[in-house]
């Protein structure tokens, strides 16, 4: 299968002794959907800005789609196109204040893919009836809900059409009754979309439906990988500490 | 003495023509000290090597001084080592003097209003694959420029209340016309009055713009 992200000793630390990652190697494959599980502090949202080098690791490289960056010579137009690669949904939504639902998703395929604005429009308009918020398109972040933000999101995240989407702990920032609208676009996102995605999520009931492959970390390392089966429904077979997680996540 | 109502309304229109003098200092110093000052914000905001610890040095300096001192220190005391201070019109040298001034308080409101917006708009632009310029550009110093209009309108009500020094080298502003009416006629009360009431009156017309332009500002995006 065609492998769609390569991480190879990747470390990140702090004042050079601190150690945030240690020494990760990863594969994803295409199409996969790559649910990134674990306690608090562990690595996992580290490990995903490391991907667009959002946060720059200490060491090691990274491939998405068919650009490789290496942390010991990088250089920025370099990370530009690593970052060209991927789009990301972030825990606080990020949305562009200054501009509406449509502008927001609009954005990088003006400035970025130099599309022009009739083209970009009607991208703009297509995903956000596919995420539900095309009534909403003339509206500013401060007039939407939590929910409706990360939904515009999402679809500013699609638009630039990335080879591999990341998912920040989606829904962590929203309100109990608007996690579930949000899951909902995920999850169509994920059995209809021929897109890679990797999720650093708490639902872990969530997960157990969507993704195709479960990483389970632990201090800064992978400590569990395997399917949702493996993982979420035979957790005291891979790791105590797994099984531990999971009971405390899900009281 | 009594107060004069007919001195005052005769030596009001005497005094308030020398307004264009006060504003123009005003207009042209604003400009100047809008655009140092946000260069210096953006040196600072970038955290410029050496720029910015030279910048800040510089705005202590600046802020840690009265004006009056600085532009006697300009006019009077650099012309003694300057041919160039030394040949300057009083007027342009108010003009400088009032712009540098004035700068390092534009940068300060520039600066705030530029961190003012959050980081995780920045990484989201950069996320996308936008480069520094156009997240600066197209993100940040839209949102920047809401925050920061009313502290800079405040500036420039300090900077026309500054002008007022123009008249210790010998300009005549409103301040220098109603101190040389006021030393021909012995009518101090009548003529400072006069001035006083020009300058509040202009501050309330700056004022009630501000107003008008904080609401607007603050309405933008909502």
């Amino acid at each position: 299968m065609e492998s769609m992200v390569e991480v190879r000793g990747l470390s990140k630390t702090f004042d050079g002794s601190t150690y945030i990652l240690k020494d990760i190697d990863l594969n994803v494959a295409k199409n996969e959907v790559v649910a990134i599980l674990g306690p608090s502090g562990t690595g996992k949202s580290t490990l995903l800005r490391c991907l667009n080098y959002l946060c720059e690791p200490t060491a090691g490289s990274v491939r998405v789609g068919s650009v490789t960056v290496d942390a010991a010579r990088h250089t920025g137009s370099q990370v530009r196109l690593l970052r060209r690669q991927s789009a990301m949904v972030f825990q606080s939504y990020n949305l562009f204040k200054n501009k509406t639902a449509r502008e927001n998703v609009m954005e990088a395929l003006v400035t970025v893919q130099k599309k022009s604005k009739a083209e970009a429009e009607s991208i703009a308009l297509r995903l956000l009836e596919k995420v539900g918020m095309l009534d909403r398109k003339d509206y500013y972040p401060s007039k939407m809900s939590g929910g409706q933000q990360q939904r515009v999101g999402i679809a500013r995240a699609l638009a630039v059409n990335p080879n591999v989407l990341l998912f920040d702990e989606p829904t962590s920032a929203l309100d109990p009754e608007l996690v579930g609208e949000v899951l909902n676009t995920i999850r169509q996102l994920a059995e209809e979309e021929t897109s890679t995605m990797l999720l650093v999520t708490h639902e872990v009931r969530f997960a157990r439906n969507v993704a195709s492959r479960i990483l389970f970390m632990e201090d800064g390392h992978i400590a569990a990988d395997g399917t949702p089966e493996q993982i979420i429904d035979n957790p005291g077979s891979v790791s105590p500490r797994l099984q531990q997680f999971l009971n405390f996540v899900s009281k | 003495m009594k107060f004069s109502w007919e001195y005052f309304f005769g030596t009001f229109p005497l005094i308030a023509e020398k307004l264009p003098v006060t504003l123009s200092l005003t207009v042209i110093s604003a400009g100047f000290s809008l655009a140092l000052g946000t260069v210096m914000a953006l040196v600072n905001y970038y955290r410029v090597p050496v720029l910015t610890q030279f910048l800040k040095a510089w705005s202590s300096f600046i802020r840690g001084t009265p004006a009056v001192t600085q532009m006697f220190f300009f006019y009077y005391g650099l012309a003694t080592v300057s041919a160039l201070v030394l040949n300057m019109s009083p007027l342009v040298a108010v003009a400088v003097v009032m712009s540098l001034n004035m700068s390092a308080f534009v940068a300060e409101s520039v600066r705030a209003a530029l961190l003012s917006v959050d980081d995780g708009q920045k990484e989201a632009a950069l996320s996308l694959g936008m480069s520094n310029f156009q997240v600066i550009t197209r993100i940040v110093i839209p949102q920047a420029v809401r925050i920061a209009l009313p502290p800079l309108f405040n500036d420039i009500i300090n900077l026309f209340k500054m002008s007022s020094l123009a008249f210790l080298v010998g300009i005549r502003d409103v301040m220098g016309a109603s101190k040389i009416e006021s030393a021909a006629s012995f009518r101090f009360f009548e003529c400072y009055a006069i001035v006083m009431l020009i300058y509040w009156f202009c501050t309330i017309v700056l004022t009630f713009l501000q107003r008008r332009l904080e609401k607007r500002c603050s309405a933008i995006y909502e």
